[in-house]
C-alpha cells in the first residue's frame, strides 16, 4: 500500500537535494520556534496593565521665557483653567510622567537611620486629584487632601508626611503584612522622618516598565517646579480634542512660555519602540522564512516530477491511479520534512540555549517546539501538494515518449 | 571565455525564468535581511571620535556606594559629581579637557518673528570644540573667564543660526536664553556624532546640542542638567551651593592626553587626587579609576544592545537558510541542464572549463540577487526607522561601503552556493546523455 521502498531508494539518488530541503526545514523550525518565544515574551511586555488610563489622558509641560517667573502661581491659574475646560474628567500636577521613560526613584527602608538594603522604587509628587486624572483604582485608605500638598524646592530637603503607594510597593517592602499596611510608616534612608501610608492604589508600571524596579511606586502630596507636567485624564473619546484645546487655552493664557504636548499613548509608544520593532522584524523573519522555504520546496518537486515525467507514465500504464501518484511525491515530501523536522527540533534547543546565554532570553518550551514543527509539516506539505497533483496529471503515453 | 560564459549563463537564466526568479529571490531575500541588521549595527558601532581615537579619554572616578559598586559593566559611576568636576579642571597636565551636561531652555529674539523654542543645550567648558574637533563657522569659543563666572555668551549650531539668523554671521549679536540676555561668540558647523560618544546619557543615537553655554553659570542659573542625576547616599541638601558640593553624580568628564608620559602622569595626577578625597572622608570605596578611550567608551556603555547582537546572529541564521535554498535550486537547476554539459564535455570541454562556466551561471544570479538586496535592504532600514519613531533616523540608512557590502555578501554567498552544484555538474559521465540524445 505506502510504497516506501521506493520512495527511499529513489530519495537516495537525490540524497544531496532532499537532505537540503530537510536543512532548510530544520533551520527555519529553529529560526521559527525561537523567534516565536521572543515575540510572546514582548507582546506579554507591552501588553501588560500600566494601571493608568493610558489612552485618555494627554501631559503639557512648559517652559517661561522671562527670568523670574512665578511658576506656582501659573501652575494654580492653569490648572483652574483646565479643569473648568470642556472634555475634561480630571487633572493634576506631576513630577513625572508613568509610562515615558522618564522619572525618580529611590531606595526605601522600613526601619529608621538605615543606610543599606533598600527596597529600590519610583516617586512621584503629586496633588491631591492624582488618583482620579491617572485612573487608577485606589484599593485601600485614602487619596491626599488639599491642605496637605507642599511645596518642595528640590534644594531642600522638606519631606512628605505621608504617602499613597502601589499595592506591588505595599507588598514588596512588608512581604510579611499581607497587604495590611495602612497606617505603617517608611523611612527614605540616613534619617528617621516616618512617611505613613494612608492609602493603596492598584497598580501603576511606573515611568521604566522594563525596569526592575516596575510596578512599584509612592506618591508624594507635594508640587516642585523644577520638573513638572500637567497630566490631564479626557473623557472617553474626547482626548485629540482635550489635546488642541489645553494647548490653545495654556497658550492664550500666556503667550510668555514655549508650551510641549504629548499624549501618554505615543510616550509609551516610544518606551516600547524598541520591543516592538523586534516583534516585527521577527514576525517578518517568521513569514519571509516559511515563505522562502515553500519556495524551495515547490521548486525541487517540481524539478522532480518533471525529471521523472517517464518513470510516471510508466507507472500509470502499469495501472497506478492518479492518487496513488499524488500520494507518492506527497509522502516522499513528508519523509523529507519528518527528518527536517527532526534535525529542527535538536537546532532550535541549540539555539535557544546560545540565546538563553548570551542575550538573556527567554527559555523554549516544547509545546513551541511542536507548534512549529506541526505549522512548517503543513505549509512543506501544502508546498508539495500542488506540483504532486499536476503530476497526477500526466499522460500514460509519456511512457511511450523519450524525452 | 568569461565573456562567453556570462552570456551562456544568462541564456540559460531565461530559458528557466521561473526557478531563476526564485533563486534571485531567495539571495536577495537573504542578502535584505542580513544586510538591514548588519546596517544597523556597522552604523551603531561607529566611532565619530575615531580620528583622535588614540588621545581621548573619557574620565571615571569610583566615588560610589561603599556597600555595593555602581551597577554598570564598569562597575563605576558613568559621571562625576561638580565638585570633582571643577578640582579636576585645575589640572594642567591634559592638552585639553571638558567637564559638561546637558541643559536646556526657551530660546528667543527681541523684536523678531521667530517663534522661541526650547533649545537642547551643553553647558561645557571652553575646551569642548578644540578637544571633539568641532569647527566654527563664525567666531569662536568663549574666554576662559566665562568657565569661572557667569558671564552671558553662548555659542550657536549652524542649525540654530540658521533659525534664528537666517545663516547669517551672528557674532556679537544678542539672543534671550532662560529670559536672559546672551551675546553669540561663536557658530558651529555641523556636528552630529552619532552614536553621540561625548555624551551617551538619555538615548545613545539622539541629537546633540543645539546651544553651547560656558561653565560658569551654574550658581547664577541654579542649573538642573537634563540629563541623569544619580546618588547613592542620603544628603542634607538645603540650598544649590549643598547640591553642587553633594556626592551626586552628573556631568561628563573628557581628556586629551597627546603622549603615554602624559597618560602616566594623569593617571597619577588621579590617583594623587583620589587619595587627597580619601583623607576627608570621601571616596571609600577602594581606589579605581577609568580611562576609556571614544571606542572602548562605546563598548562599555553598550551602544549596540543585546537586541541588536541577537538580530546580528538571526539574520546571519536567515542568510544560511536562503543559502541552503540556493544551493538545492541550483542543483536542480544543472543537473535538468545536464545533457547539454554531457554534449560540452563531449565535444572537449575541460571539467574546469564545465564548472566554471556554471560558477560564472551561479554569480550571474547572486549579482541580480546582491542588486534586488539592495533594494530590499533599503526598505528594511525605512521599515526599522518607522518602527523606532524617530530615535534610529540617524542610524536607520545605508552608506556606500555598505551597498558594495551587500553586492559583494550576494556574489559571494552565491559563489558558495553554486560551488557544490557546479562541481557535481562538472563529473557528470557524458556518454549517459549522449545515448539517450
Amino acid at each position: 500500500m505506502l510504497e516506501l521502498r521506493p520512495i527511499l531508494s529513489a530519495l537516495w539518488r537525490h540524497k544531496v537535494s532532499a537532505l537540503l530541503i530537510a536543512l532548510q526545514l530544520g533551520l527555519t523550525l529553529a529560526i521559527v520556534s525561537n523567534a516565536l518565544v521572543v515575540i510572546s515574551e514582548r507582546t506579554e511586555r507591552i501588553s501588560r496593565p500600566t494601571g493608568v488610563a493610558e489612552n485618555e489622558i494627554v501631559t503639557f509641560n512648559f517652559m517661561a521665557i522671562p527670568k523670574d517667573y512665578d511658576m506656582y502661581d501659573a501652575f494654580r491659574q492653569d490648572l483652574d483653567m483646565i479643569r473648568a475646560l470642556p472634555g475634561v474628567a480630571s487633572a493634576t500636577i506631576s513630577n513625572h510622567v508613568p509610562l515615558s521613560g522618564s522619572g525618580s526613584a529611590s531606595g526605601f527602608y522600613t526601619e529608621p537611620n538605615k543606610e543599606t538594603g533598600a527596597m529600590g522604587s519610583n516617586y512621584y509628587t503629586v496633588d491631591e486629584h492624582f488618583v482620579d486624572a491617572l485612573g487608577m483604582k485606589l484599593i485601600a485608605g485614602r487619596g491626599f487632601y488639599p491642605e496637605e500638598i507642599m511645596q518642595i524646592d528640590p534644594s531642600s530637603n522638606d519631606r512628605p508626611k505621608v504617602s499613597v503607594v502601589t499595592q506591588k510597593f505595599a507588598d514588596d517592602l512588608f512581604p510579611e503584612s499581607d497587604g495590611n499596611v495602612l497606617g505603617k510608616s517608611f523611612f527614605l534612608g540616613g534619617d528617621d522622618h516616618p512617611i505613613e501610608i494612608v492609602g493603596i492604589v492598584e497598580r501603576n508600571l511606573g515611568p521604566w516598565p522594563n525596569s526592575s524596579i516596575a510596578g512599584r511606586g509612592a506618591f508624594y502630596p507635594a508640587i516642585t517646579d523644577r520638573w513638572f507636567y500637567y497630566i490631564v485624564r479626557a473623557e472617553p473619546g474626547q482626548r485629540d480634542e482635550v489635546l488642541k484645546l489645553v494647548e490653545e487655552k495654556l497658550a492664550e493664557r500666556d503667550g510668555n512660555r514655549v508650551i510641549n504636548a504629548n499624549t501618554m499613548e505615543e510616550e509609551k509608544a516610544q518606551y516600547f519602540a524598541g520591543d516592538n520593532t523586534m516583534i516585527k522584524v521577527l514576525s517578518g523573519v517568521i513569514v519571509l522564512l516559511t515563505f522562502i522555504v515553500a519556495l524551495g520546496i515547490v521548486g525541487l518537486t517540481v524539478f522532480w516530477i518533471t525529471q521523472r515525467q517517464k518513470q510516471i507514465g510508466v507507472r500509470r500504464a502499469l495501472g497506478a491511479t492518479r492518487t496513488a501518484i499524488s500520494r507518492y511525491f506527497l509522502l516522499e515530501n513528508l519523509m523529507i520534512a519528518a527528518t527536517g523536522i527532526a534535525l529542527g527540533t535538536a537546532a532550535a534547543q541549540i539555539f535557544n540555549g546560545f540565546l538563553v546565554r548570551e542575550f538573556d532570553q527567554p527559555a523554549l518550551p516544547v509545546s513551541v517546539t511542536v507548534f512549529c514543527a506541526l505549522g512548517l509539516l503543513a505549509v512543506s506539505l501544502a508546498a508539495a501538494l500542488v506540483p504532486a497533483l499536476r503530476a497526477a496529471n500526466i499522460s500514460p503515453a509519456m511512457a511511450t515518449r523519450s524525452v | 571565455m568569461f565573456g562567453y560564459y556570462v552570456s551562456l549563463a544568462l541564456r540559460s537564466l531565461r530559458r528557466t525564468p521561473v526557478l531563476s526568479a526564485l533563486m534571485v529571490a531567495a539571495i536577495a531575500v537573504g542578502v535584505g535581511a542580513a544586510m538591514t541588521t548588519l546596517t544597523l549595527n556597522y552604523m551603531m558601532s561607529r566611532n565619530a571620535l575615531a580620528e583622535k581615537d588614540s588621545v581621548l579619554y573619557a574620565v571615571q572616578l569610583d566615588g560610589w556606594d561603599p556597600h555595593e559598586a555602581a551597577d554598570n559593566p564598569s562597575e563605576m559611576p558613568w559621571q562625576l559629581t561638580y565638585q570633582d568636576s571643577v578640582n579636576l579642571l585645575r589640572s594642567d597636565i591634559p592638552s585639553k579637557q571638558v567637564a559638561m551636561h546637558r541643559w536646556g531652555g526657551p530660546i528667543s529674539l527681541e523684536n523678531s518673528d521667530v517663534r522661541p523654542f526650547n533649545a537642547d543645550s551643553r553647558v561645557t567648558s571652553r575646551d569642548f570644540f578644540a578637544l571633539f574637533d568641532v569647527p566654527f563657522l563664525f567666531g569662536g569659543t568663549w574666554s576662559e573667564e566665562a568657565d569661572q563666572s557667569p558671564i552671558h555668551q553662548l555659542v550657536l549650531t549652524s542649525e540654530t543660526n540658521d533659525k534664528l539668523f537666517g545663516g547669517e554671521n551672528s557674532v556679537g549679536r544678542t539672543v534671550n536664553f532662560n529670559g536672559v540676555p546672551f551675546t553669540v561668540v561663536g557658530v558651529t558647523e555641523h556636528w552630529q556624532p552619532s552614536p553621540k560618544v561625548h555624551d551617551l546619557n538619555n538615548g545613545h543615537f539622539n541629537k546633540s546640542a543645539e546651544v553651547f553655554l560656558p561653565f560658569g553659570l551654574h550658581r547664577a542659573f541654579e542649573i538642573y542638567p537634563w540629563g541623569n542625576t544619580n546618588g547613592w547616599k542620603s544628603e542634607e541638601i538645603t540650598s544649590y551651593e549643598d547640591r553642587l558640593n553633594s556626592d551626586m553624580v552628573w556631568l561628563q568628564y573628557w581628556v586629551q592626553l597627546d603622549s603615554p608620559k602624559q597618560v602616566e602622569a594623569y593617571r597619577d595626577f588621579l590617583t594623587g587626587y583620589i587619595r587627597e578625597q580619601k583623607e576627608q572622608g570621601r571616596f571609600p570605596r577602594p581606589l579605581k579609576i577609568g580611562l576609556s578611550k571614544p571606542s572602548e567608551w562605546l563598548l562599555l556603555n553598550e551602544v549596540v544592545d543585546g537586541d541588536d547582537r541577537m538580530l546580528n546572529w538571526l539574520s546571519l541564521a536567515f542568510l544560511l537558510v536562503c543559502l541552503v535554498n540556493a544551493v538545492a535550486l541550483l542543483l536542480a537547476k544543472f543537473l535538468r541542464k545536464a545533457p547539454e554539459a554531457g554534449v560540452r564535455r563531449a565535444l572537449g570541454a575541460s571539467r574546469n572549463a564545465v564548472f566554471s562556466q556554471h560558477l560564472v551561471e551561479s554569480a550571474c544570479v547572486g549579482l541580480l540577487g546582491g542588486l534586488a538586496g539592495i533594494l530590499l535592504t533599503l526598505a528594511g532600514l525605512s521599515l526599522i526607522r518607522q518602527l523606532q519613531m524617530g530615535y534610529m533616523d540617524r542610524v536607520a540608512s545605508m552608506d556606500w561601503t555598505m551597498m558594495l557590502a551587500a553586492i559583494g555578501l550576494a556574489v559571494l554567498s552565491s559563489l558558495l552556493a553554486g560551488f557544490y552544484p557546479a562541481w557535481r555538474i562538472s563529473r557528470t559521465n557524458p556518454s549517459i546523455y549522449l545515448k539517450t540524445q
